[in-house]
């Protein structure tokens, strides 16, 4: 083989490498956050869930089962960041989680004192909807 | 079908009108003086934000007169008030920060200074 033909198959090779690596890591990419998207939804789940719980308005406040709850989604929120492999991602879920943590308070304090009303609920889930899908770009 | 989308919009558009003056009157019975200009001020800047081409701008400005509505009424209080002012502004700082900078002072007056504004009104208000 001439030593054109030759590097010309060289120069050839490593534009198809580069265009393999490129496809791919895109896809690696769509996967990663196809993920991310559903841990996120997981997570909205949970906090909706936690608000139909305890924001029942003349519901008995139980604080030793509402302090499990609160630390049931803190640990699936650290668990979330810590397992989050689309890195642009992790500064979103800390938001999410010290939302979290600022729902949780606010309604320990209005539950505990039985000041819970059905406007706090239907507003408190209508701002969690809207978070996450600005969290989740749309 | 047409006129069904026409009965819609028309409700609709009834809906928003009952919301405004509710708003509206609860304003008008705020008379304390030391509040008037802040009062002005914040009905200025809130129907611009309802008017803006930026639908995060009109979805801010719309919740924020529906919470206010719920605080006079007192179906929330002023602490659940507050909450949501703080998660209203915590989630619109990442949207101005977002916003190209020619475009970042008018976003931010129509969103974070009329939240800073509202705070004031509503305790006029209830």
């Amino acid at each position: 083989m001439n030593p054109i033909a030759a590097r010309n198959l060289i120069v050839r090779n490593a534009f198809l490498c580069a265009a393999a690596i490129a496809i791919t890591s895109c896809g690696t990419a769509t996967i990663n956050k196809t993920g991310s998207d559903a841990q996120i939804e997981t997570l909205r789940s949970y906090e909706l869930t936690f608000i139909d719980e305890f924001a029942v308005p003349g519901k008995r406040f139980k604080p030793a089962a509402f302090d499990a709850r609160v630390a049931e989604g803190n640990a699936k929120f650290q668990q979330a960041i810590a397992n989050e492999k689309f890195t642009a991602r992790r500064p979103v879920l800390n938001d999410l989680a010290a939302q979290f943590k600022a729902d949780a308070a606010h309604l320990r304090s209005k539950a505990s004192r039985g000041k819970v009303t059905p406007a706090l609920a239907s507003e408190m889930k209508k701002d969690v909807n809207k978070i996450y899908d600005h969290a989740l770009g749309r | 079908m047409p006129s069904a989308g026409k009965t819609k919009r028309r409700k609709s558009s009834r809906k928003t009108s009952a919301k405004k003056s509710a708003l509206d009157s609860a304003l008008d019975q705020v008379t304390d003086e030391s509040v008037a200009a802040s009062k002005k001020e914040f009905q200025d800047l809130l129907a611009q934000a309802k008017g803006d081409t930026s639908e995060r701008i009109r979805q801010n400005a719309q919740e924020l007169e529906e919470r206010l509505v719920l605080l006079k009424k007192r179906k929330i209080d002023k602490e659940d008030f507050d909450f949501f002012l703080e998660n209203q502004k915590r989630d619109l700082r990442v949207f101005v920060d977002s916003q190209p900078a020619e475009a970042q002072e008018r976003a931010e007056k129509l969103t974070l200074r009329v939240l800073e504004i509202a705070a004031r009104v509503a305790i006029a208000l209830i």
